[in-house]
């Protein structure tokens, strides 16, 4: 990969009605090996929007994204082999509630990585340990809280072993006595040397967590940094007027 | 005995027992059953076909290259919609009229006949069932599904497809109900249901009262009986969910 970078986007813009609502807006970025991005702004900045277009759950209008040096904006590639390695957290959780937790994180490596079913189990009760739900994988989602849901979900990410991990607003959806437990094990995949884009409003997190904090409006980038720079002494008016407002 | 009490009892007794009449009745619910049966699989069959072609219509079409699947997905489309627009828009009766005289007419398989035009008639309410319950399930299931790697039709498969069955399968008993009632029109045709077995008796006999009692009698508790099953099935089901 040129210079360690990941993911790279290109002049990304995703546009609705023709044009009359730019959702992102010539988005150009890089994400390094082993970088924790947060990326920050205003609702309806086009944060999640661009997040979720790195693995095309979202088609660019135009731009191209380039993930270990394949564009995978490119048609003619197969995007379900791409997907594979970018593990995706979601606000809502989205974990499959006619399948047990154990189920849920060992159905794709075995159907896709043909991994046997010993082998996913085995994994799987490893990762549920280390975030403490070794003893919920015969449960079924709609039995678990908030918090132990959004576990789960990051542990399935994980069981596809991705060289990234998008994480969509994670914590949004939680009662806030939850948001703890979630942040933490996400900071232990930041300490493991994950790969990680964070988009959230846990200004927090990102102080403490993020290598670089990305802060976005109107569909565009309007200041990077680090939390430092950000957090402290912001360069760009909206930045400066939306960090007042929350913090 | 009063003068009345008789006369019923020897209509009731003119109406199924001499010459074993109440054997018209049996071999009529034999067939309703047979037919509502088999209608019903055809209609399921039809109905999956038809769903998964307006349900890919509808999520991937806009998604996809330009190319042979495109194009075939289009057709296929417009055939389930004129499908669905002239089974839904026009009575079941003059449809198996249609089928039995004009489509079917050189067969002389009065019950095939039967199956083949209550299926298709059951086929585009099945798949509107179908499409309705793949369409509330989540978006984000579908997403949570892509974004592991899974296909679009591995997604359906694992993932859409049996949340969408468990919520779907009231609805698909209610329509095996309404099709076994509806059976009732299949007597016009020369399929000896349950209900021609009465018109049957009543021909012989010229009597009304006790055959058509005892078919309404007979379709009640069928259709309660049904009725009760699915009561079941669904409270399993929503155990499991639990």
């Amino acid at each position: 990969m040129k210079d360690n970078v990941i993911i790279k986007t290109a002049d990304l813009c995703k546009y609705y009605n023709n044009g009359a609502i730019k959702a992102l807006d010539g988005i150009t970025a890089g994400i390094t090996k082993g970088e924790v991005v947060v990326i920050i702004g205003p609702s309806g900045s086009g944060k999640s929007t661009y997040l979720r277009s790195l693995n095309l759950l979202e088609a660019p209008t135009s731009g191209e994204i380039i993930f270990e040096d394949v564009e995978i904006t490119d048609p003619k590639v197969n995007i379900n082999l791409h997907r594979q390695k970018m593990g995706m957290v979601f606000q809502q959780f989205n974990l499959f509630p006619h399948m047990t937790v154990l189920k849920n994180l060992t159905i794709a490596p075995i159907k896709l990585l043909k991994m046997s079913k010993d082998e996913a189990t085995e994994k799987a009760m490893a990762l549920l340990g280390r975030v403490g739900l070794a003893d919920r994988a015969e449960a079924y989602p709609s039995q678990l809280s908030g918090g132990q849901k959004q576990r789960v979900a990051i542990v399935r990410a994980l069981m596809m072993s991705p060289d990234v991990m998008l994480f969509d607003e994670p914590t949004s959806a939680l009662d806030p006595e939850m948001v703890g437990e979630v942040l933490d094990v996400m900071k232990e995949l930041a300490n493991m040397g994950m790969t990680m884009v964070v988009v959230t409003h846990e200004m927090g997190f990102a102080r403490e967590v993020a290598d670089r904090v990305i802060f976005m409006c109107d569909g565009k980038i309007v200041e990077e940094g680090t939390p430092d720079d950000i957090f402290t002494n912001p360069q760009d008016p909206r930045a400066k007027q939306f960090l007042q407002s929350i913090l | 005995m009063p003068e009345w009490l008789n006369k019923l009892t020897r209509d009731f007794n003119t109406a199924f027992v001499v010459d074993n009449r109440w054997k018209y009745l049996l071999e009529g619910v034999q067939n309703t059953l047979i037919l509502t049966f088999f209608a019903l699989i055809l209609g399921v069959a039809l109905g999956i076909i038809i769903a998964a072609i307006r349900v890919t219509y509808d999520k991937q079409y806009h998604l996809m290259k330009k190319g042979i699947s495109k194009f075939l997905l289009c057709i296929g489309n417009i055939i389930s919609k004129v499908y669905l627009t002239i089974i839904r828009g026009t009575p079941a009766m003059v449809q198996i009229l249609i089928i039995f005289f004009i489509i079917m007419a050189s067969s002389s398989n009065k019950m095939l006949c039967g199956i083949i035009a209550f299926g298709i008639n059951s086929g585009a309410y099945v798949a509107e069932i179908i499409r309705g319950g793949i369409m509330s399930i989540d978006e984000g299931q579908t997403e949570a599904g892509r974004s592991l790697g899974f296909n679009y039709v591995q997604t359906m498969i694992f993932i859409i497809l049996p949340q969408t069955f468990k919520s779907i399968l009231p609805a698909l008993a209610n329509e095996f109900i309404v099709l076994l009632k509806e059976t009732a029109i299949a007597g016009y045709v020369g399929v000896t249901d349950l209900t021609r077995g009465a018109n049957i008796i009543r021909g012989i006999t010229y009597q009304s009262f006790w055959p058509l009692l005892a078919i309404a009698a007979v379709y009640l508790v069928m259709v309660m009986f049904f009725t009760w099953l699915v009561g079941i099935l669904e409270r399993r089901l929503r155990k499991n969910e639990r």
